[in-house]
């Protein structure tokens, strides 16, 4: 049911400001829109209305004219970096940092990337060595993955990301909980500037091209934290002779004490204390204790050995702030 | 201005129907920008749509005149929003609208959406599909006005 309005619309209410002063200025534009893409550059807005009246005839329609506008290319990337710091060692190479750059605006773009290494705020400079983009999607840096190389980027479309990994070596003179902060910048490649800056004719379509709130450029920092750890060993002896005394007479035995002490926030993988039996002395068979655990002499499950040589035992994965101590025995000759 | 219709008119398709009824309608299209001065004063200014955006406010002008010798009674105008604009507002003009593609009418505050579920909401301006002004009283001859709406570019 058609009602009519209450009050209806009357004649010449004149509801905007007159012609004369619809300023017919192309002044800088300040999108609002920070978010998401929203409609895709290049489509065209087409407005037409329709009358239908009555004037003694019958009932007769008209149509207006119609108003096409076409939506401009608006510009706008956002990157987010790590949120977490990513471990690393002193020296080591290809150390990866992970960022997502995300087209937020609404046309395909494409992005060039570089990287700000000497950002203030940290403890060292990562070296960045290359830059890739995730080729298959699983978000982990892979050697197939693409290898970016500035002046052939291709478009992102809008309102998706893609992820973007940083690889750097840390300095060998880097010190355990030291930081380094990269800064991944993602800038469209048709321009940038303050938000509402135009490219004309420079949009998906044909349109103009126009920053966004972003700028057309965006970036963020991701971070590696040095996580190293140092072990010291010390070995102490104590001789038990067969007369309840201490002095190194033949028959005496030797109980050797080797403890392993990791320093540091990181951990020290495949931790193995060797040692050799010393001549003139006879290892006393399965004497290798962990702490207070007793090992075989057998290569076998447990992490003791002795090869007729030497004893050994392997303590795998050890975090800093932890000791082990490894005893055995040997007799002189 | 009276040119500028006439020209409109006669560049618009179905001539023999304009030919006799001389009941025009011109749809114009402007940009709304906010600009805040030094003193932080907002100022609104209508613009022409040189660049558009996503989350622009798009002014919709409909100037209707009878140009006929006859008053045009029952004079109904019909404006389907465009798929990229969502409806914001009418000012004071009251239009009835749509939301379900010009089968049901009302002011927006009695019309509701069917939910997934069954059941139905409120309806929201993002949903009007259809603008409508339907006039009380005829245009009588020479009798001219204007009609506007806003949308927001999606």
């Amino acid at each position: 049911m058609v009602k009519a309005p209450v009050g209806g619309a009357k004649h010449h209410p004149l509801l905007l400001p007159s012609c004369s002063i619809l300023a017919l200025v192309a002044t800088c534009v300040v999108p609002t829109a920070a978010h998401a893409a929203g409609t895709l550059a290049g489509t065209t807005i087409s407005n037409t209305a329709s009358a239908s009246f009555d004037n003694g005839g019958g009932t007769q329609t008209i149509d207006s004219n119609r108003v096409d506008l076409k939506i401009d290319e608006l510009l706008d990337v956002t990157v987010a970096g790590n949120a977490t710091d990513v471990p690393t060692t002193p020296g080591a190479t290809n150390q990866v940092l992970t960022y997502r750059v995300t087209n937020t605006g609404n046309g395909p773009e494409a992005f060039a990337l570089s990287t700000i290494a000497n950002v203030g705020g940290d403890n060292y400079d990562p070296a960045v060595t290359q830059i890739f983009i995730d080729a298959n999607g699983n978000g982990t840096w892979d050697p197939a993955d693409t290898l970016y190389v500035a002046g052939s980027e291709t478009p992102l479309q809008p309102d998706t990301a893609m992820t973007v990994f940083v690889l750097a070596t840390t300095p060998a003179s880097a010190a355990d909980g030291n930081r380094g902060v990269v800064t991944l910048v993602a800038a469209a490649k048709t321009g940038t500037g303050a938000p509402g800056t135009s490219f004309a004719g420079k949009g998906e379509g044909g349109g103009d091209a126009i920053a966004g709130a972003t700028g057309a450029d965006g970036q963020d920092n991701g971070a590696y934290k040095v996580s190293a750890a140092t072990v010291t060993l010390v070995k102490s002896a104590v001789i038990a002779d067969p007369f309840g005394g201490s002095e190194p007479v033949p028959g005496a035995t030797i109980t050797y004490t080797i403890t392993a002490t990791v320093a540091g926030s990181g951990s020290v993988n495949g931790l193995a204390i060797t040692d050799n039996v010393p001549a003139d002395t006879a290892y006393v068979a399965n004497s290798i204790k962990l702490g207070a655990t007793a090992l075989t002499d057998a290569a076998d499950a447990d992490a003791g050995d002795y090869d007729g040589t030497r004893i050994r035992v392997q303590l795998g994965t050890v975090a800093g702030g932890q000791t082990r101590a490894v005893t055995f025995k040997t007799k002189i000759k | 201005m009276r040119i500028a219709l006439i020209l409109l008119s006669a560049a618009l398709a179905p001539a023999p129907a304009l030919a006799a009824n001389q009941v025009a309608l011109d749809n114009s299209v402007f940009v709304e920008r906010v600009t805040t001065d030094a003193s932080g004063k907002q100022r609104v200014r209508l613009e022409e749509p040189k660049i558009v955006v996503p989350g622009d406010r798009l002014v919709f002008v409909l100037n209707y005149r009878n140009a006929g010798a006859q008053a045009a009674d029952r004079f109904v105008v019909t404006n389907p929003m465009p798929p990229a604009v969502r409806f914001a507002d009418a000012g004071d003009t009251r239009p009835i609208v749509s939301v379900d593609g010009g089968q049901s009418w009302g002011t927006l505050d009695t019309l509701t959406v069917p939910l997934a579920d069954g059941t139905r909401r409120p309806a929201q301006p993002a949903d009007v599909t259809h603008i409508r002004w339907a006039f009380q009283k005829p245009i009588p001859a020479g009798g001219a006005g204007k009609l506007m709406f806003r949308g927001i570019v999606k």
